[in-house]
């Protein structure tokens, strides 16, 4: 496994003191929050500074890993039997996503070392997991099935943590929403002394998609359309996440103008809508015969587009 | 190898106090806490039971109230901001 460097992780010196080695954790804590910071590894690294700060914060665990020494980070590292004989670790199992810790952390003060121990003689259930899972918006208007792919640790005979990558197959239902969770029994981590495995959450997000903004069960999407399609009115074939629809766009329609579709938003009782908002898109004046027609429309029309902010000095 | 198994949408029953307790890392007590203070909803009156929506908020509260060592107002007013913060993002296009 490799050695974590857990002073680098939050930035503070060796001989920094309790207080400093808080206030780095939440000054980066603040940074990484993965629902602020936009940051694309924030998860990672929130998840990083959050195992440096158990190991850091804690004087029996920061001292057993001092005493460890120091060395190059990423380095193999195997501890030394009976490294941490003389130190008692007090328990602080209940600090979530300690689960999802890296390996070392495992070895060195998790479950692995625990069991080394014989501590975990009472039997206990695993702790539930989460992960998120992005799927596009016509997975939930069809349903989909997806494979996720999930890294979980496990003890070897010698009670050190090895970890493995499972696959599970995820079906997400027709008129799944974002945000919402699909539990997984069995899936999170393993039970201690035969208890049962904690359960995994999957968070249900949509990909980001330039077409379409979501809301509930109500998704709004943009549809290009011609000066001339919007201004002399036209019927024109939309594709939307149900299928193509053949839609009438009434003359002297604005650009932004929403036209509404009925039940055809994300499924479900009752189904959302499906709101198609007009975005007027100007033919390039890129040629002579095109640049002729701008300035033919600027002659005949005498258009002011700014007649009425005028108006209103 | 792939494996199949049981799965369930939150939202067709909710999860129990025992179920959100364990999702959260939290006590019966901290949830009790933070549904009568108005923090936490549930998913109707009455139940004590939790939707989706309500199991991510329970967990943005313990971990914020957690990480900052901050008190149950300050982190349901950063948890209400982050709230916001979402819903604005997911109207604006990528």
């Amino acid at each position: 496994m490799e050695f974590k460097d857990y002073y680098a992780t939050l930035g503070v010196e060796k001989t920094a003191t309790a207080g400093d080695i808080k206030k780095a954790f939440r000054r980066l804590a603040r940074k990484y929050h993965p629902d602020v910071s936009k940051e694309p590894d924030a998860a990672e690294r929130m998840s990083a500074i959050n195992e440096a700060n158990t190991v850091l914060s804690d004087p029996e665990k920061r001292a057993a890993y001092d005493a460890l020494g120091r060395r190059p980070p990423g380095q193999d590292f195997r501890p030394p039997p009976d490294w941490d004989a003389g130190f008692e670790f007090s328990g602080d199992e209940s600090a979530p996503g300690q689960d999802e810790f890296s390996d070392f952390f495992a070895n060195l003060f998790g479950r692995a070392a625990r069991a080394r121990r014989g501590a975990d003689a009472a039997s206990m259930r695993g702790g539930d997991h989460h992960a998120k899972v992005m799927i596009d918006l016509a997975d939930a208007y069809h349903g989909a099935t997806r494979a996720v792919t999930l890294r979980s640790a496990r003890l070897d005979t010698q009670g050190h943590v090895v970890t493995e990558e499972r696959t599970l197959d995820v079906t997400i239902p027709q008129g799944v929403r974002s945000g919402q969770h699909i539990r997984l029994r069995g899936q999170g981590a393993p039970g201690y002394g035969g208890g049962p495995a904690g359960d995994l959450y999957l968070e249900i997000e949509f990909r980001p998609d330039e077409r379409y903004v979501v809301d509930g069960r109500d998704v709004t999407q943009r549809v290009p359309v011609a000066p001339w399609e919007a201004a002399l009115g036209a019927s024109i074939e939309v594709p939307t996440p149900s299928g193509p629809v053949e839609v009438t766009v009434p003359a002297n329609s604005r650009s932004g103008r929403r036209l509404r579709l009925r039940g055809r938003g994300i499924p479900g009782a009752p189904p959302g809508d499906l709101y198609l908002e007009l975005d007027l898109v100007l033919p390039p004046a890129d040629t002579e015969a095109a640049r002729e027609l701008y300035r033919a429309m600027e002659r005949e029309t005498k258009f002011n587009p700014r007649q009425a902010t005028e108006r209103s000095r | 190898m792939i494996e199949r198994t049981v799965q369930l949408l939150i939202d067709d029953d909710g999860l129990t106090l025992e179920e959100l307790s364990s999702a959260c890392a939290v006590s019966f007590e901290w949830i009790e806490r933070h549904v009568e203070s108005g923090m936490l909803d549930v998913a109707a009156a009455g139940t004590m039971r939790f939707t989706s929506v309500q199991l991510l908020r329970a967990r943005r509260l313990a971990e914020i109230e957690r990480t900052f060592e901050a008190n149950d107002e300050l982190a349901a007013l950063v948890v209400d901001l982050i709230e916001e913060v979402e819903k604005l993002r997911g109207r604006r296009r990528p």
